[in-house]
């Protein structure tokens, strides 16, 4: 790191040993500097203790606290050193203005501007060429930067795998019945062979303890009571909002309350959002119970599931 | 010896001139200059034990089943990062401290840099020569929160795996181009093809340290150049640096206090408990737990985007989710480039183009004082913000009504907090012989039962005020000449 | 020394020192009783509760002192869920008479004399033995407060009285509701109780069984203190604003492995890396890493440092 002050050329006079600025700061240097050696030494021991745990037990906490007295005696004992046993000061030091003077920097823009004037006024043409190749260069490095790192999203965020007749089933593959949940039961199902696939999740709830021949379950939202399935309800887990799993259901207020920022769904009004920040309803899975029993999609979501993005509509 | 292997260098570097005056260079003592000081050794500590740790962690989402010793997990289906993650935690000798340490640094490193971060902005010390300093700074610390995130998650587990798919739908909550970027990023729809784990790896091990180490470099280096700032005081002035000396003195206490640094993260590491994956188990993007927090300096984005009202626009075939893209994508930006800007912003404001190495008293300066202690306090809010729900629990108070509080707290404190402070700046400026340092008086009775009082002996950190500044001695007379043998006296000229 | 006592180091240091018994004990009422649990690795009972249930954790035979009818019978009747480590046992009649004095005495002013319910209280008959177990052995019947959730709490009755009101209220609707499980941990799956946890439980009691508030004014509560058969009870009833897991969706085997992962893991937890900081996850790191770890530092710059 050059300095501005010119070179030395000749001697320059001592300090005297007993110049107050060269005394140490404590008033018993001895004493002071027993204390930093018992630190010092603690500190070996320290040292010694950790390689003796990391040998003998490897018990996290004893190889914390061995290393953490050996750092923090070493430590300990070279501050008590810095600060009271080396010259005390105060000690200064000029700041010299390391700014150019006016002179130089005219001779910089000079270099730049005469220079540079000379050769690309008079070569605008390739000066031009040069800008232009440039250019080019960087807006096409660009592509392999980001465009090779995945696919374009194109339909995939409009699509699940929940076609017409999907067979719901558990993550463990087992396919679930219109009785398998008990009024106030919960379940994460997902279309059959798409097991654990993070946008078909799906949370199946009962509402209500209805037979085949019973009438729906009433839902509020219009035109949606046959979505129901002897009053098995089914809305995608994922949540509108950041897409976190809504996970968390409270049976005597029925909502679903997502556990990341706690927005609430009235699982009554097809999980509209009544509180937080997802912005829109959980996209509603219309069931339906087949022949054997067992429950089934009647097709796929009305609309994409998960947080909204620019080319939902 | 010594003489004979500097002539060596010096002849093949030319490196005695420079060096002399490196170790002669001047460092301030004052306390709250040795801030950014905690935050480079912890720094320190996260490169070493990250070394550590990326010798036995894979950063692969492929799956085996896991045969550690972690019993309530034998036998399941996990991915690689989770099962070294946790093979570190129990398998590997000393690996649950170096994980733990490591994890304490971070919180550690960011917290340093904030506090340090505050001194500066506080005294002033931004100002004309440092504004490519503070620059360089903020950069570091959005670099860092980015790390740490980036570090976080790639265990692989149930609550950090979370974060990832909360970072995902920010990415594709931007308008035009978020689609694509999330599929980018990813490899594909949410989780992707899986190489999402891979690239936080290389990123937080290869490319956000070298970046940091480059700003860190320049950060130390304009540091060395431009000379540090100091307080006003006896002998200090605009054109000079009154303190220790780089060698031996300020070099023992810094070394001193990077041993102390390490042992205090050490210890953390070894006696406290921090992000116990295992508990957690391994993220499935269709399971999650209730009471679910990113670490600290993530919590004020958190705390955003859980207060934000659920303003989504939709329109002419396209929506812009602005309860995303408002708190998680606008907010910060707003936040980091005000925070960028600050030293133009207030040129522009105080028209003040001088240099300034002296600082100013925070006091001093009402307006500058009250902006950040509301900036601060619109931080503290948000990071708040982000547990609404352990608050809720602990407090027993209903989950509504404290998000209630938060959505408003979050503008009426910061107002508050900042008029506050203006006013107690501007009362302490006002006050005679506030702050400062008054010398014990020793009263001492009379025979004939008069008191008087002698002013106690200055005590070591009041400054030195008794003693003038000299500079450091180059040479100090440790043998008298009389008495120098011939061989050793190192003295050219004389 | 005196210097260390000046309040530059005072403060700052009281500051550090109150947070760091803060931070490390834990934060929430619930996790405080779980701190007893989450010292270093130790693994030590967790309840501090005088709950005879506590005694039936581990073994096959019936609770208690009082007799059921044996085994052998019982088991006949769930031979098929007798593999899997979880039956569901029938209180002798002889509980009856006596249940109904009890119930009569401290339960039917609210829930009325025929358990029907009042304005006061809900209707208990079809819930079944095993429900009115879970609430009335955890201390949550009788209420305390009626104007907010029903907390656990120590219990009014021993478990002879708790099962003798169980019974009576089971007689009222024979067959019906949920029955009084009996569960043998040993062979459980924790695996399988880790993966069926996660999925399950989770999303409202937390990962480490810590319970958290829910909207409302509702909250899931702690793990804790739960034993086997009140975790299997309250997986088969749903109380309050918990769901309903019946068998079809959760079977008995998996009931019976989450509630020997409770047991086992969530109340034992592995805290190999020191306190466990109330379990709560990120928000008590940061107290402790700001506060503790970097107030730590900060006052070793007061030392180091000058102050002017």
């Amino acid at each position: 790191m050059s300095d501005e002050s010119p070179r030395l050329e000749g001697p320059l006079p001592p300090a005297a040993l007993d110049d107050p600025h060269l005394q140490p700061y404590a008033k018993h240097p001895e004493g002071t500097q027993a204390i930093a050696a018992v630190a010092l030494i603690i500190g070996f021991l320290g040292f010694i203790g950790f390689g003796i745990t990391y040998w003998v037990s490897d018990n996290t906490q004893w190889e914390a606290v061995t290393l953490g007295v050996g750092m923090l005696g070493l430590g300990f004992g070279v501050i008590t050193w810095g600060k009271y046993l080396m010259p005390q000061g105060p000690f200064v030091e000029e700041r010299h203005a390391f700014h150019s003077t006016e002179d130089e920097r005219a001779a910089m823009t000079a270099a730049i501007t005469e220079r540079g004037g000379m050769v690309v006024k008079r070569r605008k043409l390739l000066g031009g060429l040069f800008l232009l190749g440039s250019t080019a260069m960087g807006v096409v490095l660009v592509f392999p930067l980001l465009r090779s790192l995945g696919p374009k999203p194109g339909r995939t965020l409009f699509l699940t795998n929940w076609k017409k007749n999907s067979q719901l089933v558990t993550v463990d593959g087992r396919r679930v019945t219109a009785d398998d949940l008990d009024v106030g039961g919960v379940l994460t199902v997902f279309p059959k062979g798409y097991e654990g696939s993070s946008p078909d999740q799906v949370i199946l709830i009962r509402l209500a303890k209805l037979g085949p021949f019973d009438a729906p379950y009433p839902l509020s939202p219009p035109g949606r009571t046959d979505w129901t399935a002897q009053g098995n309800v089914a809305y995608s887990k994922m949540c509108t909002h950041l897409g976190c799993p809504v996970g968390l259901y409270q049976e005597q207020t029925q909502q679903l309350v997502c556990p990341c920022h706690q927005s609430i769904f009235n699982v009554n009004a097809g999980a509209l959002p009544e509180f937080g920040p997802a912005p829109r309803p959980l996209p509603q899975l219309p069931l339906k119970v087949d022949n054997a029993g067992y429950l089934r999609s009647q097709g796929g979501f009305d609309q994409p599931v998960g947080p909204g993005f620019w080319e939902r509509p | 010896m010594i003489d004979s292997s500097l002539r060596w260098v010096d002849d093949r570097l030319g490196v005695a001139k420079g060096g002399r005056t490196f170790l002669d260079k001047i460092f301030p003592d004052h306390w709250s200059f040795m801030l950014g000081e905690i935050a480079l050794y912890s720094f320190v500590v996260l490169l070493g034990t990250g070394v550590f740790l990326s010798l036995y962690y894979v950063p692969s989402a492929h799956e085996i089943v896991y045969h550690g010793s972690y019993i309530p997990l034998r036998g399941q289906r996990v991915s690689e990062a989770y099962a070294t993650s946790v093979g570190l935690s129990f398998d590997v000798k000393s690996g649950l401290l170096m994980r733990q340490a490591h994890h304490w640094a971070a919180d550690i490193f960011l917290g340093s840099i904030a506090v340090h971060m505050a001194r500066v902005f506080f005294t002033g010390a931004f100002r004309k020569p440092r504004e490519f300093n503070w620059i360089v700074g903020v950069t570091m610390l959005i670099l860092g929160i980015v790390n740490g995130f980036l570090g976080y998650s790639l265990p692989d587990d149930l609550v950090s795996g979370t974060g990832i798919r909360i970072a995902y739908s920010i990415m594709e909550s931007i308008p035009l181009v978020g689609s694509y970027l999330g599929f980018w990023v990813f490899g594909g729809n949410y989780p992707g093809s899986g190489i999402i784990l891979e690239r936080f790896f290389i990123l937080h091990v290869l490319i956000v340290p070298l970046l940091i180490l480059g700003l860190l470099g320049a950060h130390l280096g304009l540091l060395v150049k431009q000379k540090h700032t100091q307080f006003p005081g006896k002998g200090k002035t605009e054109h000079n640096v009154v303190g220790s000396p780089m060698f031996p003195t300020f070099m023992a206490k810094t070394t001193g206090f990077l041993f102390v640094t390490t042992a205090v993260i050490f210890l953390l590491g070894g006696l406290a408990q921090i992000n116990p994956i295992w508990q957690f188990g391994q993220y499935e993007p269709f399971q999650i737990s209730y009471a679910v927090q990113p670490d600290w300096y993530m919590g004020w984005l958190d705390g955003a985007l859980r207060i934000m009202p659920s303003w989504e626009w939709v329109g002419w075939g396209h929506t812009l989710p602005l309860e995303v893209f408002l708190p998680a994508v606008i907010f910060p930006g707003i936040i980091f480039n005000i925070l960028i800007i600050w030293p133009f912003l207030e040129t522009r404001k105080t028209k003040d183009l001088a240099y300034h190495n002296l600082l100013d008293r925070p006091r001093d300066r009402p307006l500058r004082t009250a902006a950040g202690t509301a900036m601060l306090t619109l931080l503290f809010m948000t990071f708040f913000a982000s547990s609404t729900d352990v608050m809720a629990n602990f407090f027993e108070v209903p989950l509504n009504d404290v998000l209630w509080f938060f959505r408003f707290a979050v503008v009426i404190a910061p107002v508050i907090a900042g008029f506050v402070a203006f006013k107690i700046c501007n009362e302490m400026r006002a006050a005679e012989g506030i702050g400062k340092r008054k010398r014990a008086l020793i009263i001492s009775r009379s025979s004939t039962g008069e008191y008087s009082t002698t002013e106690a002996e200055p005590r070591p950190g009041d400054g030195s005020e008794e003693l003038e500044a000299i500079p450091v001695p180059t040479f100090i007379d440790l043998v008298p000449p009389e008495l120098a043998t011939g061989a050793g006296v190192r003295r050219v000229m004389r | 020394m005196r210097r260390l006592l000046k309040a530059r180091y005072l403060v700052p240091a009281t500051l550090v020192g109150c947070v760091a018994v803060a931070g490390l004990l834990s934060f929430s009422p619930s996790a405080a009783q779980a701190s007893s649990s989450s010292t270093g690795g130790i693994s030590t009972p967790t309840t501090s509760l005088p709950q005879q249930v506590t005694t039936q954790t581990t073994t096959t035979s019936p609770i208690g002192t009082p007799t059921l009818p044996s085994a052998s019978a019982t088991a006949k009747a769930n031979s098929a869920s007798n593999q899997t480590g979880l039956f569901y046992a029938t209180l002798p009649k002889a509980f009856i008479a006596p249940g109904q004095a009890l119930f009569a005495a401290n339960c039917s002013t609210c829930h009325g004399p025929e358990a029907l319910g009042t304005t006061r209280a809900p209707n208990l008959q079809g819930l079944g033995a095993g429900t009115v177990d879970f609430w009335v052995s955890t201390g949550r019947m009788p209420l305390a407060n009626s104007s907010m959730q029903a907390t656990r709490k120590p219990p009014r009755f021993n478990r002879l009285q708790t099962l003798e009101i169980a019974a009576w209220v089971q007689s009222l609707t024979p067959g019906e509701g949920t029955k009084v499980p009996i569960v043998n941990t040993n062979e459980a799956d924790l695996e399988a109780g880790n993966t069926l946890f996660t999925l399950n439980c989770a999303a409202c009691h937390t990962i480490t069984g810590a319970g958290d508030a829910l909207a409302n004014g509702a909250y899931a509560p702690s793990l804790h203190l739960a034993t086997p058969t009140q975790i299997v009870e309250a997986i088969r009833s749903g109380p309050g604003n918990m769901p309903h897991f019946s068998e079809g969706n959760i079977t008995n085997a998996e009931a019976r492995d989450i509630a020997s992962y409770v047991h086992g893991v969530i109340q034992h937890p592995t805290n190999r890396g020191g306190f466990g900081l109330g379990g709560i996850g990120p928000v008590g790191e940061g107290f402790v890493g700001l506060l503790l770890g970097v107030g730590l530092l900060m006052l070793v710059c007061f030392w180091i440092g000058d102050r002017t």
